[in-house]
């Protein structure tokens, strides 16, 4: 029985120094980030599923940052879904608070989910190291090529007869990004947004087949992602949120000024570092998008998956957040969904 | 030009050398993969897309683009072959889509026959590989668009027929199953909500935000509650593992065999071309599939070689599935096809309904080369079942602290954070104790898997029909599923009552 018990404890014990010496080995790298920048591969993080804008983001940066061979370490995306990018912002915000290897693609959501009532993410924009906006991209209405909603006002009539009969889907939950696109025509028709029938995916990808599949009558989504879809003639674009025409695909499709709509909504995106990023990291990665965003590599991803190129530093892109909150809690208020 | 004019096309592609080359390199790094727990198909993929971008820089773009997701959908389907490996050896599950493989298979190694288990899982992957192509090769366009008709309340139904089939795993007392099916759905709610972003007992801690994971709880209550068990009921276990007879599987086995892998690899492939579903569901509805089928339920659990022969064909024949979405619709069904669909877009190609017409070369490149892959795999396994089914021979004194540590390493592998390792320790113990006193663990970890997808599709098709609960019976396929479960439910309660012996839910 003595023998048992000894053999027990050891077993245990053999599993507790395991435990306790892989504890030890994760402090220790994250605190001995000083001098020689970067020492080992990066992670930008794309906090939803594969195939949507923030992955498409980071994948392109990680690719053009190791085509130009601006930086000689390996840049890994990694896809990490949950909670309309809530889930991964909680973990960025206080796991990785102090990896300089860790980055974070985010867009507007980064406000949104800081300043809606419904699912709040505690941590906002002010929990990170914002480095630099890279791109803009817009929300799009998009339907069925064999839908008989033919332009954005059939679909606004028909939520108005009978809110009911129209469901809207998208890829991010209630009260974020593609729910925000999707009714604000809704809003600024004059109809009641709450009445508006949303039902979240987990990512644009799933969205689109539940469009296809006829589980949806609506979808709201980014316009870049969209065209591949427009171009195989399985789905029509009713109205973009952007001010002027885009190019690509797109140019057909009217903004929603042009269809009586007064709204816009644009989607910038952009990359953040965790709260207390070395300086030294962040000084480098500064430098570093700076000088990506003038590559032929950058600009050809730009081009193939149709964004707009917008960048802005560090500083701008920190000023540009925070007027860029005060709209975000403008529009949720006037929803009624503001904290 | 015709299927089979595309496929000899493909072939033709598939047969250069260099890609011959890339497909062998790729099934062995993927049976390595598979073998080593910690390092999935997702992880493994991920980390050879830098890799397979230098080497490829030379090519052509199209060539280039063939080339590299050859090898690295080499390393997705090759890592299916060797997920079993640990399973079957030291009840470890490495892979998520193997943790069922262990039921049976570990039970077959403790009586000696670890190398008929190994080789009948290599067999039957190897038939479900190629019954999923013939499937992806003929049946792709029409399957792609029943996938995406599949919505929230079919999706629902599904799972609900899962979770209704629990009764499979229940080991002598149905009550109690269902008290551990409970429980693994209470410990799904963990997290934030995907449908409304709201965090759920989660006490603020930041780190149950993504919920518990599930492989991290499998293996805790598999491996280390079997090292536990082994240690503490030691004087009953001396000597109980019989010596290894013979490393090929007997005529019997394959005759006994021969029917789950076909009824595996037919439902793998399906289960997998829905996006979302994947293979750790699709080994899971096969072997409750076959306990349900077989004429000896009573002997699952205890080393029945259909209970190994199933699941490992469905996971394998999931993976050929699950490629249907992705390359026909652009749709990524699983977090492997997610990244191997961020590897074609690196090389410009879309994946998506143009693809068969813009890039043929890539696309049934990929297919032919997937038929030449898998007869390597079973080429370079059989071989190694030999090498591997010594390894349970180990004496236990090294086996024990061999599998702590694989468990540990394997676990901190795929979730980076010494969290995981400390509910590993305490699954552990739980698993140690729930088994000692008969409380089947499987229909918890089922539970854990099914009970958000159940939730979220609910709430998604109540949302559709404005919360009218006639949307689950208006839907035909909905409908069908719901059938199914409930006569899955009330057919043994029926001859029960009528006096008919009827093992399954015997109470305790």
């Amino acid at each position: 029985m003595w023998k048992k018990l000894t053999t027990v404890a050891l077993a245990s014990m053999l599993a507790l120094s395991l435990a306790a010496c892989s504890a030890d080995e994760s402090e220790g790298k994250a605190e001995s980030t000083t001098s020689k920048y970067p020492e080992s591969n990066i992670t930008i993080v794309a906090p939803s599923g594969a195939g949507g804008g923030w992955d498409l983001t980071a994948r392109a940066i990680a690719k053009s940052m190791s085509e130009t061979k601006l930086i000689d370490k390996s840049v890994v995306v990694e896809n990490k879904p949950g909670g309309g990018g809530a889930v991964y912002m909680a973990e960025f915000a206080t796991k990785e608070i102090k990896n300089d290897y860790v980055l974070l693609v985010k867009s507007p959501p980064i406000l949104i989910n800081n300043n809606k009532a419904e699912g709040n993410s505690p941590y906002g924009y002010k929990d990170t190291t914002p480095l630099a906006q890279l791109t803009r991209d817009y929300g799009a209405i998009v339907v069925k090529a064999d839908s008989e909603f033919k332009t954005l006002k059939d679909v606004l009539e028909a939520i108005k007869k009978d809110a009911k009969s129209v469901t809207l889907a998208g890829g991010s939950a209630p009260g974020s990004m593609d729910h925000l696109v999707g009714v604000l025509p809704a809003f600024e028709y004059g109809l009641d947004p709450k009445t508006v029938k949303y039902v979240s995916y987990d990512g644009g990808g799933e969205a689109v087949a539940a469009l296809l599949g006829g589980n949806a009558d609506v979808i709201a989504t980014d316009a870049s992602t969209i065209g591949a879809y427009m171009k195989s003639g399985d789905v029509r674009v009713l109205a973009v949120s952007a001010s002027e025409r885009l190019g690509g695909e797109l140019t057909e499709v009217p903004t929603f000024k042009e269809e009586g709509i007064d709204a816009e909504f644009t989607i910038w995106r952009g990359i953040f570092g965790p709260k207390e990023m070395s300086e030294t990291a962040s000084d480098y990665w500064s430098e570093k998008l700076a000088e990506m965003v003038e590559t032929d590599e950058w600009k050809a991803e730009l081009e193939k998956n149709g964004w707009e190129s917008e960048y802005r530093n560090a500083d701008d892109f920190t000023t540009y957040l925070e007027e860029q909150d005060k709209v975000i809690v403008e529009l949720l208020t006037a929803l009624g969904m503001q904290k | 030009m015709s299927t089979l004019q595309f496929l000899a096309d493909g072939f033709g592609i598939a047969f250069q050398w260099h890609n011959l080359l890339f497909a062998f390199v790729g099934v062995i790094i993927g049976t390595a993969v598979g073998v080593l727990p910690g390092i999935g198909p997702m992880s493994g993929v991920a980390l050879l897309i830098p890799v397979t971008a230098t080497i490829t820089s030379g090519m052509p773009t199209s060539a280039a683009a063939a080339s590299s997701i050859i090898l690295l959908a080499g390393v997705y389907y090759g890592a299916m072959y060797g997920g079993s490996t640990t399973s079957i050896l030291l009840n470890t599950p490495g892979e998520s889509s193997s943790v069922v493989t262990t039921l049976d298979g570990y039970q077959m190694a403790r009586q000696g026959r670890a190398g008929a288990a190994l080789a009948i899982s290599a067999i039957g992957s190897f038939c479900a590989g190629v019954i999923s192509l013939i499937g992806l090769v003929l049946l792709a366009q029409p399957l792609s668009n029943v996938a995406i008709k599949f919505g929230p309340a079919e999706y629902f139904s599904l799972m609900l027929l899962g979770l209704a089939a629990v009764s499979g795993l229940a080991g002598k007392s149905m009550t109690k199953a269902l008290m551990m099916t409970v429980f693994g759905l209470m410990l799904g709610t963990i997290g934030i909500d995907a449908v409304s972003g709201i965090a759920r007992f989660t006490y603020n801690q930041p780190i149950l935000f993504s919920g518990l994971e599930f492989l991290t709880i499998a293996v805790g209550l598999f491996a280390l509650g079997e090292v536990f068990n082994t240690i503490l009921e030691r004087d009953k276990e001396d000597g109980a593992i019989a010596k290894i007879n013979r490393i090929l599987p007997t005529k019997q086995d394959m005759k006994d065999s021969a029917v789950p892998i076909v009824r595996g690899s037919l439902l793998g492939f399906f289960i997998g071309v829905l996006p979302g579903a994947g293979a750790t569901l699709a080994s899971f509805f096969s072997y409750i599939t076959e306990k349900k089928f077989s004429k000896n339920p009573e002997s699952f659990g205890k080393g029945n070689i259909a209970g190994v022969a199933g699941p490992e064909s469905a996971n394998n024949a999931a993976s050929g599935g699950a490629m249907i979405p992705l390359l026909t619709l652009g749709i990524p069904g699983s977090g492997t096809t997610a990244i191997l669909m961020g590897a074609l877009i690196m090389y410009n190609v879309q994946p998506g309904p143009l693809l068969f017409d813009e890039h043929p070369d890539i696309a049934w490149g990929l297919i032919a080369s997937m038929f030449i892959g898998n007869l390597m795999l079973l080429v370079l396994n059989m071989p190694l079942v030999r090498v591997f089914a010594k390894v349970i021979q180990t004496p236990k004194k090294y086996l024990l602290p061999i599998i702590i540590a694989i468990s540990f390493f394997g676990v901190y592998a795929v979730q980076y954070t010494t969290f995981d390792l400390y509910l590993l320790l305490g699954c552990g113990v739980a698993g140690y104790l729930l088994s000692k006193n008969d409380y089947p663990v499987a229909p918890l970890v089922l539970a854990l898997v099914l009970g958000p997808m159940i939730e979220n599709n609910m709430r998604r098709a109540l949302t559709i029909s404005n919360g009218e609960f006639s949307i689950f019976f208006t839907k035909p396929l909905s409908l069908a599923f719901l059938i199914v479960a409930a006569l899955w439910l009330l057919v043994p309660m029926l001859l029960k009552l009528k006096g008919r012996s009827v093992i399954v839910e015997d109470e305790g």
